[in-house]
């Protein structure tokens, strides 16, 4: 499976993907999580301690093309062998990979976000599943910072600025080379709420996840939902959301 | 005044510069709301509603689109492409991204 986290800031994009993660990875699946936002997160929502944990500057070496500067994988180092050497181990044998959180204006994030940049060009193969968080909002999702994915999940509120930024982000379905774009209905509390979702976005929904203050409790203790409510109603829908996507993305 | 909201996705910036800057009006002051965000919603948090959110024409693409002058200012600017949200509040977006190409993160 290979599925990218999508949606507008606070949908609950990091909570839904790093308990997607820990569900595929506790049913045995080999599971690399994807962090690319540059504001900590994921870590948190996986249950992962270090929240910056980003490559390292020597993981890339400089090299000249056309007179610009521009930068590869060390010599000698695969994806693969970054994602061995580099990305954190976490709960239930997640591997965990960031981008690299921003040190401010005057720090170069430029090698660490190169760094990530290759490793997304050379992923391990399809013994991985792969789970990816994008920031919040269009920008990364429309530049290309989930080319890795087979499936965007599109997490959607029932509220208007929610839906609107659903419809936007349904322009990936439309772009080339995006097999299958769904949206995931999000902190429902009415009964017509995924419909509400269905019509405001134009996309299928995968499933829907109900209103939980677990979620909310366990962003405000810092702890994986997983581990802080494993009984929360929120998991048991992440788990049907697994379940589903299953059926629906190809066998890889 | 000038201020910026900023702060982490879900954080509530945009609620935030709404109601302040629909406070502002209210006390009188002559308001600008500009969204930064490249996934504009600040007018529907403003009370402009959906439609009317969603059709605003950034500013960067007005003046991509080179098919009108020049404008001759950026009072020019936010006279044309923006919209009046209510209490007065003079809103403009800056740049939206609207389909997908390769870039910076």
């Amino acid at each position: 499976m290979r599925v990218a986290f999508v949606g507008k800031g606070g949908a609950g994009k990091s909570s839904l993907a790093g308990t997607f993660a820990r569900v595929l990875a506790a049913a045995g699946e080999q599971v690399l999580v994807l962090d690319s936002d540059p504001m900590p997160g994921l870590a948190l929502s996986l249950g992962v301690p270090s929240v910056d944990t980003g490559l390292p500057d020597d993981a890339v070496e400089e090299y000249q093309e056309g007179g610009r500067r521009r930068y590869r994988l060390r010599s000698g180092l695969t994806g693969q062998g970054a994602v061995e050497q580099y990305a954190v181990a976490g709960p239930d044998g997640v591997r965990f990979l960031q981008l690299g959180k921003a040190r401010g204006p005057r720090w170069d994030n430029s090698r660490p976000h190169w760094a990530f940049q290759r490793v997304l060009d050379d992923l391990p193969g399809d013994d991985w599943s792969i789970v990816g968080d994008l920031p919040g909002g269009t920008r990364q999702p429309f530049m290309t910072w989930g080319r890795y994915a087979r499936t965007y999940l599109v997490v959607v509120e029932p509220t208007p600025a929610s839906l609107l930024s659903g419809r936007r982000l349904a322009r990936l379905a439309a772009s080339r080379g995006t097999p299958q774009v769904l949206a995931v209905a999000n902190k429902m509390r009415q009964p017509d709420d995924p419909d509400r979702v269905a019509a405001g976005t134009g996309l299928d929904v995968l499933g829907a996840v109900p209103f939980d203050p677990a979620v909310a409790e366990a962003d405000r203790q810092g702890r994986a939902l997983l581990d802080a409510e494993p009984a929360a109603p929120a998991v048991a829908a992440v788990r049907s959301l697994v379940e589903a996507l299953r059926s629906r993305e190809a066998p890889s | 005044m000038k201020i910026a909201v900023v702060g982490k996705g879900g954080s509530g910036k945009t609620t935030t510069a709404a109601v302040l800057a629909r406070t502002y009006a209210r006390r009188g002051h002559e308001t600008l709301a500009l969204d930064c965000d490249t996934n504009p919603n600040l007018g529907i948090s403003l009370g402009l509603g959906e439609d009317a959110t969603e059709a605003l024409v950034t500013v960067r693409d007005a003046l991509d689109a080179g098919e009108e002058e020049h404008a001759s200012s950026a009072d020019d600017l936010v006279e044309r492409f923006g919209a009046t949200a209510p209490d007065g509040v003079r809103l403009a977006v800056v740049s939206a991204i609207q389909n997908p190409e390769p870039g910076c993160p």
